[in-house]
């Protein structure tokens, strides 16, 4: 018997052994002008193509790769980078953008890299809205009619109508016109999709077997060659696990930090945090096709039943600014003269009582022999963990007051059609990102309202309709601004969603790195100009945010 | 001894080649059925996220060059295996056979490992418990294994990795691949031995193995052997130790594919489970219906490996 | 004359229960009184949730409160991450797996018996189909399969621990059907039919009844054991039963993102419940195995 379970024990070793030899590899976790800059991503990107890629990983790995005609500084403003210059027409019909003569693309191994012309110009955007093309642009760019090579560095993009603030969007990434094995349009199975060439400040090197990407600096990049050598996107299953890999210097960077870790981070010396608005909100959005939602009292109700600074403190560590209206509490379109309404139970079902509903022997508020039960829908994001607690805190709160909420949830394509394709929902919580020019219109205004667009819960106010053509028409920023601050205000009294809050993301990373810029929702614009520092930098951390009541 | 187990091997493998196909189109058959009565269409991402029905429907497929029938696509997919073409995966657009065979041997480390640590603990208590049941040792072993058994195993995985990374600080939680290599064969050790207390089954081994021992032990010639004053384990070991663990490793190969799902998770294993979660949660059909074959024919490999020991221990079994 | 009868068929079957448990170990006697207890207070349980009569109300949240330790504030066992009571959520958490459960065990047994008893009774015509299935059925992964199934249909708990029942049939498929076996072997089945007994007297009351009840009431224990683990195993993935319904599996799962930073015990808890449950049908189940099968000739 002993023999045996010495044997064993031997087997295991050299397994356990055996497994150094399988497993020499060189990528590194430790953070040195060397090595580069390594990032745990929770999830993996399922393309790394800027065309086919719809989630935020795959986003954030094409801002390293690729760049766009136009882009945006962190001052919210626009800097040339594919095009050093543009006209505008007088009607604003047209767009003609010249561009840099000195771009070239990433070279394949062994080949002379291409210069960037016109010709990819013209590719992307064919290849971006040909019919078999998989992918979510689409819808953003109708607006363009036509786009022409006028030469080798000059392009022009015809408009079927002039657009308000139409810029920004030409901060879509360019592909090159080699790239792709088809030529018509862009597939899943393309290799480019896998393998992709850009003009960005990174090149891609590979995937790893583990499903980590590694990226090296572009010497020639038009920008100046970048100061940290490598990127690395290391993908994690579980965040519980991606966090203790930061803490242990695993991974250098966590580019979003589950608030609940925060206070742990703070307290490491090797890491510093780095607060960076998320520029989204949260919100609970409302089925007005719902007969007991169409009355705007019901609403406002459910909006004064909870306790939104309570969950802020509870769920996020007070990460954040509640909000009252669809605008980012820092942009110029947001009414600070609008306050959140408070937390207010009595107020609530005084309102409650007004729109006719009597609470029931169950507990429940009825109103004709109909109760007030309703159903959430919310999907299963991969970090469902807050959102769990928010939305059971919206029940909670909810029942306080006498209405029954059932929640469901669903997985991402299942919750998408609910909501937007068949309006089978009563309640739904998203967050939407805010638009850089703060164009709600598609979210409140009556024309919006069908399958698969965003008025999804079918709102309709003439009064608020007016109000978002008026501010879309009109072309002075000044004027734009007052119009917004009356919608903000409009909106909050008519509370179609109950507007939650926007968080304060923060970003972890080894305190070597420094010079860290990080943009709003795509992180990695700016990182060309990160460097790793020798030395000690004793930049204390941001103080923890403190818990308001 | 090593013509007979030859022979052994000749003979049941003429039988199990025959089941053995009956059986991967059987199975295959069933998940694709199963794949194919699901509600949401498969073919979402390739119709463009368009809702068409019918006529418009067959079009598309036609021209993408999907068959529009079940057993049409279901015929068209066998025909590319027995070619070697497993598909794309719908989610990475890469070939099935290369994200599965990467990770299926990552998979087979763990998993093989788990069933070494799983034998190591189970041989033991299973063989006290068998000869001297009432001894301390016998007890206290059987409940230690019974206890694990019943743990769920992400939490335990979760307590290890806190008690050691945190309170201990001796294993970094590195991703498969490091560069620090002398933590490398460590960071393996974690999940290989959680794997090996909890799949749930250590009990049933350990039961199974007591009573086989036990039965053999009782056996007329090993009794003899005994009394004869020679070493029991000499005569008994084939039919008490190598037959029934033989069998087990069978009746586990099933968990070799599957069964590491759970750890892989925690411990960020960038193994065959995870692959098998994601391709649930994003109903990628292809990689799915490989793994399902791949985990079929594993499952007769270990058949056949038991029927061969089975047959080599027994040889008159072979008339059966 | 018709009793007479019976005794001599019952000497075919095991010893009668009474002296089986009198001539049994202590340590068998201890764990089959420690599982009828976990059994027991599983159903005293799934009564009190059913009826509602909880300490608490399982969802009210008290954000105050949050992962209390146990004895903080009336909360018996502390709270979870919403300021919930944790013993209100245990005790409600039987409901989410219980019937379930039995379900799958029924459908296990029930199927396994009948494939069982086919493959063994009637061989000729029986065998060949019930192994092929049966292969079928092993052929495929527990998760592996059960992954399959939620990615098609997204099921509920219920369809979940159907599948499952079905995937532990062949197990007893093949025990009942070496227990027909040997019974055929001792000419048992022959001389019933010479008796004049029917087929369906012969398999339901001698083979199932007399003969296979203890081996099936062991697999049962095992069957519940697995199915609580498979539904942890399940919420962990994310596939079990959603909040704010809570079951064991979901509790251990929520609390586990808490336990990285030391707050153990909202995690803990319920793993405590179903390491306590299991290791109840275990013993149970080995504890009886031992009782009523250790005397059986082999």
């Amino acid at each position: 018997m002993k023999k045996i379970q010495t044997m064993m024990l031997l087997v295991l070793a050299s397994l356990a052994i055996s497994h150094t030899a399988v497993y020499a590899d060189t990528t590194s976790a430790s953070v040195s002008k060397s090595h580069g800059l390594s990032y745990g991503e929770y999830g993996r990107p399922t393309t790394l193509d800027p065309i086919t890629s719809n989630d935020m990983i795959s986003m954030r790995v094409t801002e390293l790769l690729f760049n766009g005609l136009v882009g945006i500084n962190n001052k919210q403003q626009i800097v040339p980078e594919l095009a050093e210059s543009w006209d505008q027409s007088t009607d604003s019909l047209e767009y003609t953008f010249h561009l840099r003569k000195d771009v070239k693309w990433h070279p394949k191994p062994g080949e002379e890299a291409k210069p960037f012309t016109a010709d990819d110009v013209v590719f992307t955007y064919n290849i971006m809205m040909h019919q078999r093309t998989v992918t979510p642009l689409k819808v953003r760019y109708e607006f363009i009619s036509e786009v022409k090579k006028l030469d080798t560095h000059t392009v022009r993009f015809t408009l079927k109508r002039p657009i308000m603030n139409a810029l920004p969007k030409f901060t879509f990434k360019i592909i090159p016109e080699f790239g792709p094995a088809n030529a018509a349009y862009l597939g899943r199975d393309d290799p480019f999709v896998q393998n992709p060439i850009g003009t960005g400040p990174y090149r891609y090197k590979e995937t790893t077997a583990n499903g980590e990407i590694i990226l090296e600096a572009n010497p020639d990049y038009f920008k100046g060659s970048p100061k940290i050598a490598r990127f690395v996107a290391k993908p994690f299953a579980d965040q519980n696990i991606m966090n203790q890999a930061l803490m242990y210097g695993s991974i250098d960077m966590s580019v979003l930090v589950n608030p609940r870790n925060v206070p742990e981070i703070q307290g490491d010396k090797r890491l510093r945090l780095q607060s960076y608005s998320a520029l989204s909100y949260q919100f609970f959005g409302y089925n007005t096709r719902n007969p007991l939602l169409a009355d705007k009292r019901v609403r406002k109700a459910f909006t004064l039943a909870i306790n939104r600074n309570e969950m802020l403190n509870s769920f996020f560590n007070n990460q954040g600014t509640v909000i009252s209206g669809p605008f980012a509490p820092g942009s110029w379109a947001y009414n600070l003269d609008v306050k959140p309404l408070p937390y207010d139970t009595a107020a609530a079902e005084k309102l409650l009582a007004q729109a006719g509903f009597k609470k029931g022997s169950d507990g429940i508020m009825a109103k004709d022999g109909k109760r007030l039960a309703l159903t959430l829908k919310v999907p299963i994001a991969q970090e469902s963990e807050s959102v769990k607690r928010v939305v059971l805190a919206f029940k909670n709160y909810l029942r306080r007051v006498g209405a029954e909420i059932n929640i469901e949830f669903l997985e991402w394509q299942a919750w998408k059609e609910a909501v937007f394709a068949n309006h089978e929902f009563d309640i739904m919580f998203a967050s939407w990102v805010f638009d850089d020019s703060a164009d709600i219109s598609s979210l409140f205004h009556t024309g919006e309202i069908g399958a698969w667009r965003n008025n999804f819960g079918g709102y309709s106010n003439p009064e608020i309709d007016s109000l978002l053509v008026e501010a879309k028409n009109t072309l002075d920023h000044e004027k734009r601004r007052t119009i917004y601050r009356k919608l903000h205000e409009r909106l909050a009294e008519e509370s179609p969603y109950t507007f939650l809050w926007t968080l304060t993301n923060y970003a972890a990373y080894d305190r070597k790195v420094r010079a860290v810029q990080i943009h709003p929702y795509k992180f990695f614009p700016y990182a060309d100009t990160w460097y790793i520092g020798e030395g000690e930098d004793d930049k204390a951390n941001e103080p923890a945010p403190a818990k308001a009541k | 001894m090593k013509r007979a187990t030859w022979m052994a091997a000749a003979s049941v493998l003429s039988q199990e080649l025959a089941t053995t196909a009956a059986l991967l189109l059987g199975v295959t058959l069933v998940a694709f059925l199963i794949l194919y009565l699901a509600p949401g269409d498969p073919f979402a991402a390739l119709l463009g996220g368009r809702n068409l029905s019918g006529a418009e429907r067959d079009a598309a497929f036609e021209a993408l060059g999907i068959p529009t029938t079940w057993y049409g696509q279901y015929l068209t997919w066998i025909a590319h295996v027995l070619q070697g073409d497993f598909g794309i995966s719908m989610r990475s657009g890469q070939p099935v056979v290369r994200e599965i065979f990467s990770s299926g041997i990552k998979t087979l480390f763990l998993t093989v490992g788990s069933l070494i640590v799983t034998l190591a603990i189970a041989v033991p208590v299973a063989a006290y418990s068998a000869m001297q049941p009432s001894s301390l040792r016998a007890r206290a072993g059987t409940l230690l294994v019974y206890l694990f058994s019943a743990l769920p195993t992400f939490w335990l995985g979760y307590m290890l990795i806190y008690f050691f990374t945190r309170k201990l600080g001796l294993f970094p939680i590195l991703s498969a691949t490091d560069e620090t290599q002398e933590y490398g064969w460590l960071y393996a050790l974690l999940p290989v031995v959680l794997l090996g207390l909890c799949n749930g089954t250590l009990s049933e081994i350990v039961r199974y193995l007591r009573e086989e021992i036990a039965r053999v032990m009782n056996e007329e010639y090993v009794r003899t052997a005994r009394a004869k004053g020679a070493s029991t384990w000499r005569h008994a070991y084939k039919e008490a130790l190598l037959l029934p663990v033989s069998q087990i490793i069978a009746a586990k190969m099933p968990f070799v594919l599957g069964g590491a799902i759970i750890v892989e998770q925690v411990f960020n294993w960038p193994g065959l489970g995870r692959v098998t979660w994601q391709a649930a949660l994003d109903r990628d059909y292809p990689v799915i219906m490989a793994i399902t074959l791949l985990a079929a024919i594993v499952v007769r490999i270990g058949s056949f490996l038991h029927r061969t020991v089975y047959v080599a221990v027994n040889p008159r079994a072979l008339q059966q | 004359m018709k009793k007479k009868f019976h005794q001599d068929v019952d000497t075919v079957s095991e010893y009668s229960q009474l002296s089986a448990w009198k001539s049994a170990s202590t340590s068998d006697r201890l764990n089959v009184v420690y599982g009828f207890a976990v059994v027991l207070v599983v159903a005293v349980s799934y009564v009190l949730g059913a009826f509602g009569w909880l300490p608490h109300d399982p969802e009210a949240m008290d954000l105050d409160t949050m992962m209390a330790d146990p004895f903080t504030n009336g909360y018996l066992l502390g709270t979870d991450f919403m300021g919930r009571d944790i013993l209100t959520r245990l005790i409600l958490g039987i409901q989410a797996y219980f019937l379930p459960s039995v379900l799958a065990v029924f459908i296990a047994l029930g199927l396994g018996s009948l494939l069982g008893v086919l493959s063994g009774y009637w061989r000729r015509r029986f065998e060949t189909p019930v192994t092929y299935f049966s292969n079928l059925i092993d052929s495929l992964p527990r998760m592996v399969l059960m992954l399959l199934v939620i990615a098609a249909f997204r099921p509920s708990i219920y369809t979940i621990m159907v599948v499952f029942g079905i995937t532990t049939a062949p197990t007893i498929a093949m025990l009942v059907k070496g227990k027909v076996m040997m019974l055929r072997e001792r000419n048992f089945i022959e001389s019933a039919v010479a008796l004049g007994l029917s087929p369906g007297v012969i398999i339901f009351k001698h083979i199932l009844w007399f003969n296979c009840r203890a081996l099936l009431l062991i697999q049962a224990t095992i069957g519940m054991a697995e199915a609580v683990l498979l539904e942890t195993s399940l919420s962990y993935l994310g596939f079990g039963v959603q909040e704010p319904t809570p079951s064991w599996g979901n509790m251990v799962q929520a609390g586990a993102n808490y336990l990285l930073q030391g707050n153990f015990w909202p995690s803990t808890a319920p793993a405590i419940a179903i390491m306590l449950t299991v290791l109840g049908f275990h013993l149970l189940g080995d504890g009886l195995n031992n009782i009523l099968e250790g005397r059986q000739n082999r």
